[in-house]
């Protein structure tokens, strides 16, 4: 069991609940999203009480992540882009970051493993969503029907309309898989890889001598590994922010 | 002279002064990228677009009884917008680490 690396992304219902005929338990999931919240509005409460001129050390921590993402925001999109959409775009990359964070840790009391939420294509992919319609209901409601400039390019001679259109339009409805299947696999992809390296220590180790002093090569690859998935944790939360920044620039500023 | 202004002012031109001082651009540094998550970005922007393309073509076949016109035309969009998404993000790459005009040009190492 413990040597199967698809075994941590099991879902296992904590409080079985039943909605005409809706499985809508609460789960290890469920479980592991709820505590990414409440550690990222717990640390920000607790950061930001003193509300200090001279910052304390948590609340630098605090307010660069704040500076951080609204300088994102504003690179990309713009004051206007600021305005209206950075605590949508603040809380998705907490959301994400504390999620991919909170993944990274082993279990404790009784928990075999932490969940790692992103790691579900059905998590990121509904966060795709809402920033995919959020688009195209802000586009519409602020430019009307110049949104569909988005699909027009200018600067092109009228006959390839017929095709550059069509190409348009694909190319905005790819957006949301693209966005969420990103996440998505990075997340999947580098913890089935953990397990597995980590699953030849003790295979290894159990074949004798030759075998322990063999065992170090995968477990020193393991610990590689375990730094490398900080970053992505970090890089893929952060990717995901801008890409969410860019797509929203375009409902406030269509035609490129 | 300053004290005289009302305090909104001073805040403002405080404000302004900070910013300035900043270079107003410093916070937003993204991390560098390595080749490996630019290469995945690639694969997937090509391969979602294809598959889009294709879900609505088959979607369209499914509705207007075309089959497989759709199916085909829409392979072939999805084609051709994957590779319009791919252009769209070397693009803005290339905007956002551009090359070192001091760089030395690639050597011709052609036998020629």
């Amino acid at each position: 069991m413990s040597n199967d690396p698809i075994h941590q992304f099991h879902i296992e219902p904590i409080l079985p609940v039943d909605i005409a005929g809706l499985d809508a338990s609460f789960t290890n999931a469920s479980l592991a999203m709820v505590a990414g919240v409440g550690a990222a509005a717990l640390f920000f409460n607790w950061a930001m009480k003193p509300a200090a001129l001279v910052p304390s050390r948590q609340q630098v921590v605090a307010e660069g992540a704040y500076n951080f993402i609204h300088g994102m925001v504003k690179d990309t999109a713009g004051e206007e882009g600021v305005k209206k959409f950075f605590p949508f775009v603040f809380t998705l990359f907490l959301f994400i970051f504390m999620s991919n964070m909170l993944g990274m840790f082993p279990g404790a009391f009784g928990v075999p493993h932490m969940f790692t939420p992103t790691s579900q294509i059905i998590v990121t992919a509904s966060m795709a969503l809402i920033v995919f319609f959020t688009v195209i209901i802000v586009g519409f409601a602020k430019n009307g029907l110049k949104f569909l400039k988005l699909f027009v390019p200018s600067g092109v001679p009228p006959v390839l309309y017929l095709i550059v259109t069509p190409i348009e339009v694909v190319s905005f409805f790819s957006r949301p898989l693209s966005h969420a299947v990103r996440l998505w696999a990075n997340i999947f992809a580098g913890h089935v890889l953990l397990k597995v390296f980590a699953g030849f220590v003790p295979a290894m180790a159990s074949v004798g001598f030759l075998g322990v002093v063999g065992a170090a090569l995968p477990l020193a690859m393991t610990v590689a590994l375990y730094g490398l998935e900080f970053l992505v944790a970090f890089l893929q939360a952060y990717v995901f922010a801008i890409l969410t920044c860019i797509y929203l620039n375009d409902a406030l500023h269509p035609g490129h | 002279m300053a004290d005289n202004d009302p305090p909104e002012d001073a805040l403002n031109t405080l404000r302004r002064r900070v910013a300035e001082a900043r270079g107003e651009s410093a916070p937003a540094a993204p991390p560098p990228q390595s080749p490996a998550s630019l290469a995945m970005r690639f694969g997937g922007e090509f391969g979602a677009a294809i598959i889009v393309g294709a879900l609505l073509g088959y979607g369209a076949d499914v509705f207007l009884h075309t089959s497989p016109w759709g199916l085909l035309i829409g392979l072939m969009l999805g084609f051709a917008a994957g590779i319009v998404n791919i252009v769209r993000v070397a693009r803005a790459y290339s905007q956002a680490h551009p090359v070192d005009p001091n760089t030395p040009s690639v050597q011709d190492d052609e036998e020629d």
